[in-house]
């Protein structure tokens, strides 16, 4: 008994050290750096999945994570309605259009282009798969340059045969497969991708200019 | 009685626990998010949407709190499509005063919304 506890405790203990996760190579930031941008503009996202509602309800997911990293992010609803007013209402239009007059439009200093890869459920046999994919590309309104670019795939499958096992337990999973299948909550995903994509040490993007770390944290970043 | 393995062993998981927890957040958001969400849902619930960004307006302001970027000139952009332009260039306003980087974005709202009523006022 003490020699398991004694154990657990040595692995938990090499958790807390290890962080939340171990950190994967840390990206190029020189052009992010020297750019230092201050405000992000997201544009509506490029929908490369089946379901027409994707980009929407991924943009009502994106403004907070990145202005709680410190960014001035711009109205994304304003911002989608006002594009759609000037004839710019669809988003593989506005990805390749030019991020300089996108900038002066807006005084922006970047454009956040999101390129939605999946946002899918995927059914088999008695249980779900949802997934969301997501390309994050931020681009510098100044010079047009890469300033950093991020890919996330998030995955949930609810807890489908893990349960006591028996017929109670096929016909749980059944009903929760069903349930996912007719109504997935993408959004959850979503946020949780735009976490990891923006968070994470090494490859989220570096603090901003309303964060207490900004300029501070360039041994992370 | 708790063993001291135990014991450091309760401590190094709840310090594992909270480590990843979330930091406290910058601004006061509301239900943003969410209401956001709703409204691309039912584009019919564009006033619900209107409403929930002023009670978190109000709700901020009464107790010091920031509203998170971009709220003021969201609410502003509704109060425009319901033909309210006056208190859309206050709110666009009070977005431009609270964050300069919106300056430019905004002095081109309050100039279009001063101007004569822009004939395509519901789309979005």
């Amino acid at each position: 008994m003490q020699n398991i506890s004694v154990r657990l405790l040595g692995l938990t203990v090499l958790l807390v050290l290890g962080g939340c996760v171990t950190a994967p190579p840390k990206a190029n930031f020189t052009q992010f750096r020297t750019e230092n941008p201050h405000s992000i503009l997201v544009v509506p996202a490029i929908n490369k999945s089946v379901d027409v509602n994707a980009p929407d309800y991924f943009l009502a997911t994106i403004s907070e994570p990145l202005a709680e990293r410190g960014y001035y992010v711009f109205p994304v609803n304003m911002v989608r309605s006002v594009l759609a007013d000037d004839g710019l209402n669809d988003a593989n239009l506005v990805h390749s259009g030019d991020p300089k007059r996108l900038g002066e439009l807006f005084g922006a200093d970047a454009i956040m282009y999101i390129s939605i890869e999946k946002w899918e459920a995927k059914y088999v046999v008695l249980s779900t798969t949802v997934t969301v994919e997501l390309n994050y590309t931020l681009k510098s309104s100044h010079t047009g340059a890469e300033l950093w670019h991020n890919h996330q795939v998030v995955n949930y499958q609810p807890q489908a045969a893990n349960s006591g096992g028996g017929i109670a337990a096929l016909i749980a999973d059944a009903i929760s497969a069903a349930m996912t299948k007719a109504a997935p909550n993408y959004v959850p995903l979503a946020q949780q991708a735009n976490a990891q994509a923006i968070n994470t040490k090494g490859t989220g993007l570096p603090a901003g200019p309303h964060d207490a770390l900004y300029l501070k944290d360039s041994q992370d970043f | 009685m708790i063993k001291p393995v135990r014991l450091a062993l309760l401590i190094t998981a709840t310090l594992l626990v909270t480590a990843c927890a979330t930091t406290q957040k910058k601004y006061a958001w509301g239900t943003y998010d969410h209401s956001l969400y709703v409204y691309y849902k039912d584009p019919a619930t564009a006033a619900a949407l209107a409403q929930s960004l002023q009670a978190t307006i109000s709700a901020a302001e009464k107790t010091n709190a920031i509203v998170g970027p971009g709220i003021y000139a969201e609410y502003g952009y509704l109060l425009l499509q319901q033909g309210n332009p006056t208190a859309a260039i206050d709110a666009f306003r009070k977005e431009a005063s609270l964050w300069p980087e919106s300056k430019v974005f905004m002095d081109h709202m309050i100039q279009a919304a001063s101007g004569p009523p822009r004939k395509a006022a519901a789309s979005g």
